[in-house]
């Protein structure tokens, strides 16, 4: 019997075969971690914000450049004094089963969001929403509290995304897996620990994906991940470790992004315990570590020594200056405040929450004791560490302690409110330090409710330059997000906010 | 022999009910709160408050004990604290796969460590039993995720024969499998060369021997029968293990089983899925203690279960 018409046929069928396979293009992001849950309203880390930002639109959008521009509504007005908002939706917009948007759909979704006994982590970013009314099909108000400025950058949050409130209630308590949205992907399957398939949606009001389809594969351990992309199974892996970008770079055929973050990485002083109420004190360490020298040799460059408590990027954002590595000042510094001997304290830091954490903790104590500080370094696991951390200021002994914020609405407000403000110590708000200035109150509260934009930057300005002063923080630097390429990647959009967009992403 | 079954699985109860005590204890006498890790460091305390009430985490411990105790009577696992999702539907998805792993490890670890472990034993002291020597100390001394990355390099990334990680084809299975399998590998050739040895030194061999029989079939089947009982107690023992034990090879090749999903909820004190995967690696433990129980009669007719 001659075999070989049936090895040409079984040649031929692979051919055709591997044809089809070539013209369904999915994109492949290789992330850190699964998503958590794709409810957006129920997000709190990049991996699932991420995904969410596929599937699910907001109100407005932050242009990686930092811009505002209106999203799903076309138009909006603010009243005089900034009480009441109206917005017009854009039209053709509809769900991903079909359903058009309107603004009785925008209505039902904020109001879910602002439901208090959702216990939505975000929701404090609407807070000071009051009602939402409804006008007619494709306009709505938001009517304020009181005058809030951070509204319209507040809306581009990627949890404040428009949810079909027919789905919520169809879904139930499993709507955090069976997302339908307006986005210009929907969704197609979730293997739990494995990875997310999404296809391209063809009803997209907007511009259309060029892919068909984007992958998420959750692949934890660093050295997997970054083994897919040079093995080309991932066409993008996130979160590169700074030992590997010289040898990912050195392949033809990946490139490692270096796009900065709005994420700040700080240690903030304990204000409630005696040791760190004299500024001279806070000041003091921050002049005896060398920020620079911990981004060249720590990060191996990929972070950015911050010189201001937001990153650049954030609407707010004025270099103030930098407290120069001078271990000398820091010990007159020391002396002036009392301590001619040095003090002694402990530094808390997380193990793999940030890029390079617990080296950078330990950099810093090498640097310290070199000015006569001694600081112990204590570590915890992440929930153990948000619990001590979060404690009120009685029973909080945790004297400096490293942490990172990150300011993705774009907007100083977010940045500095909850971190800096009086009302905000925890475990009322974000502020860990116990840090209480009444002119920073006074400038930050004035910010809020003033629009006018010229006016906000000249008050956070101010408010920067108080806080560089004051010390209250252990000022480190911005993130930077590294992200192997493969190079057959075009259009792809690495977002300051720690998203990877493949909106407009395409494959050669 | 049902009796003896009956028998053992009732033993079984109030070691499962132990277990079920410890891991509720356990969780949550660990510090950190769920609540707070919910809510995340941006958070109010009146979300944390809200996120407490909306679990039950508010409540006497013994009520939530009681309820944990009462839902499992009927068959309700609960919801993950942190993914809303039915945790029945976790270890559904999960379980299978860790399953599957340790099942594949296994049987890598007798096919290979049986043979070895034989070779080993009637070759002893020559260049054979050395190699296999050194293997064996090698593969209890190496770290998992060392040989498992290393094996992603060689064989999947430089080499391409295999994917690099995730589940699916058999292909996907081979390295985890491998890298799973290789300390249990080096442990049962160990056990068996010394088994081995016990029993060719034994009088039915040789009388094996002066019965004329041939070399192999008097290894086969009557030195390495013999011999298997012991190896069979630790290979029970050892799939005990590559359970519980598979986490860090999940990590490493993106398995989605269950040691990564219990590692996941530790880290994000999500207290229903902790406590359920606990609950299903012992119970998998007893079983497999079980069975190995079985086995022996099928080895050895000598053993009687009344």
């Amino acid at each position: 019997m001659n075999l070989r018409p049936i090895r040409i046929l079984a040649a031929l069928a692979l051919a055709v075969g591997l044809g089809a396979w070539a013209t369904a293009q999915t994109l492949i992001i290789a992330q850190g971690t699964d998503a958590v849950s794709l409810d957006p309203h129920d997000v709190t880390d990049s991996p699932s914000a991420t995904v969410t930002s596929h599937l699910y639109e907001t109100l407005f959008e932050l242009t990686p450049d930092g811009e505002i521009v209106p999203h799903l509504v076309e138009s909006y007005e603010a009243s005089e004094g900034g009480l009441v908002y109206t917005f017009t939706l854009r039209e053709g917009v509809t769900f991903h089963d079909g359903t058009p948007l309107t603004a009785d759909v925008v209505k039902g979704s904020m109001d879910r969001f602002l439901d208090p006994d959702n216990a939505f982590t975000f929701r404090f970013l609407l807070d000071r929403v009051d009602e939402i009314e409804v006008v007619d099909d494709r306009t709505f108000r938001f009517h304020m509290a009181s005058t809030f400025a951070p509204l319209l950058a507040h809306l581009t949050h990627s949890t404040t995304a428009i949810v079909l409130p027919s789905q919520v209630e169809a879904a139930g308590e499993d709507f955090g897996e069976q997302p339908v949205g307006t986005g210009p992907f929907q969704f197609t399957s979730w293997d739990r620990g494995e990875q997310i398939d999404l296809a391209r949606y063809d009803g997209y009001w907007g511009e259309h994906a060029q892919v068909d389809g984007v992958r998420f594969l959750a692949v934890p351990e660093n050295t997997t991940r970054m083994a897919m992309a040079e093995s080309g199974s991932a066409h993008v892996a996130v979160r590169v470790p700074p030992q590997d970008i010289d040898r990912l770079n050195q392949l033809s055929f990946l490139n490692v992004e270096n796009v900065s973050s709005v994420r700040t990485i700080y240690i903030y002083f304990n204000h409630s315990l005696e040791l760190f109420q004299d500024a001279r004190v806070r000041q003091a360490i921050n002049y005896a570590v060398d920020k620079e020298e911990i981004a060249e040799f720590i990060t191996g460059g990929a972070v950015r020594p911050s010189d201001a408590a937001i990153s650049p990027g954030v609407f707010g954002y004025t270099p103030v200056g930098t407290y120069e590595y001078d271990p000398e000042r820091a010990r007159e510094l020391l002396a002036e405040a009392g301590y001619p001997d040095g003090i002694s304290t402990t530094l808390y830091s997380p193990t793999g929450r940030y890029l390079q954490d617990i080296q950078i903790a330990e950099a810093i104590q090498s640097q310290l004791a070199a000015a006569g500080i001694v600081a112990e370094i204590e570590t915890l696991e992440w929930a153990s560490y948000l619990e001590l951390t979060s404690r009120p200021a009685a029973e909080n002994d945790v004297p400096m302690a490293l942490l990172g914020w990150g300011t993705v609405t774009g907007d100083a407000d977010y940045g500095l409110f909850a971190l800096f403000h009086t009302s905000e110590h925890v475990p009322d708000g974000s502020n860990r330090a116990f840090y209480s200035n009444p002119e920073v109150d006074a400038l930050l509260d004035e910010a809020r409710t003033n629009t006018d934009p010229d006016a906000r930057e000249a008050l956070y300005e101010e408010a920067l330059q108080i806080i560089h002063e004051d010390a209250p923080w252990l000022f480190l630097h911005s993130e930077t997000q590294l992200v192997a390429v493969n190079e057959n990647v075009s259009g792809l959009v690495i977002h300051p906010t720690e998203r990877v967009l493949a909106h407009s992403a395409s494959l050669d | 022999m049902f009796q003896y079954f009956l028998r053992r699985a009732l033993v079984a109860v109030p070691a499962v009910l132990g277990v079920i005590v410890i891991v509720f204890a356990m969780v949550r006498l660990a510090p950190g709160d769920p609540a707070i890790l919910l809510a995340g460091e941006f958070a109010d305390q009146q979300t944390v408050e809200r996120i407490r009430v909306r679990f039950g985490l508010d409540r006497p411990m013994p009520e939530q004990f009681a309820l944990f105790v009462g839902n499992l009577a009927q068959g309700d696992l609960g919801r993950s604290t942190r993914t809303n999702r039915l945790v029945i539907n976790d270890i559904r998805e999960r379980f299978p796969n860790t399953l599957e792993l340790a099942f594949a490890a296994i049987v890598v670890a007798f096919a290979i460590g049986i043979p070895a472990g034989v070779i080993s034993a009637l070759k002893r002291n020559t260049w054979a039993d050395a190699a296999v020597t050194f293997f064996a100390l090698l593969g209890v001394s190496m770290p998992v995720f060392w040989f498992g990355l290393l094996a992603i390099l060689y064989f999947s990334v430089q080499l391409g024969w295999f994917p690099v990680s995730g589940r699916g084809t058999f292909g996907h299975l081979i390295l985890p499998a491998i890298t799973l399998g290789v300390s249990s590998t080096a442990i049962i050739a160990r056990m068996t060369r010394s088994a081995m040895l016990e029993v060719l030194d034994q009088d039915f061999v040789r009388t094996a021997r002066a019965k004329g029989l041939q070399g192999r079939l008097i290894v086969v089947k009557h030195a390495l029968r013999n011999a298997l009982i012991p190896v069979v107690t630790i290979g029970g023992l050892e799939f005990g293990n590559l359970m519980a034990g598979a986490v860090l090879t999940e990590t490493v090749f993106n398995w989605p089983g269950i040691g990564r999903l219990l590692v996941d909820s530790i880290l994000a004190r999500d207290y229903p899925v902790v406590q359920a995967s606990v609950l299903v690696i012992a119970l998998t433990f007893i079983v497999v203690n079980l069975l190995v129980d079985l086995v022996y009669g099928a080895i050895d007719p000598r053993i009687r279960y009344d």
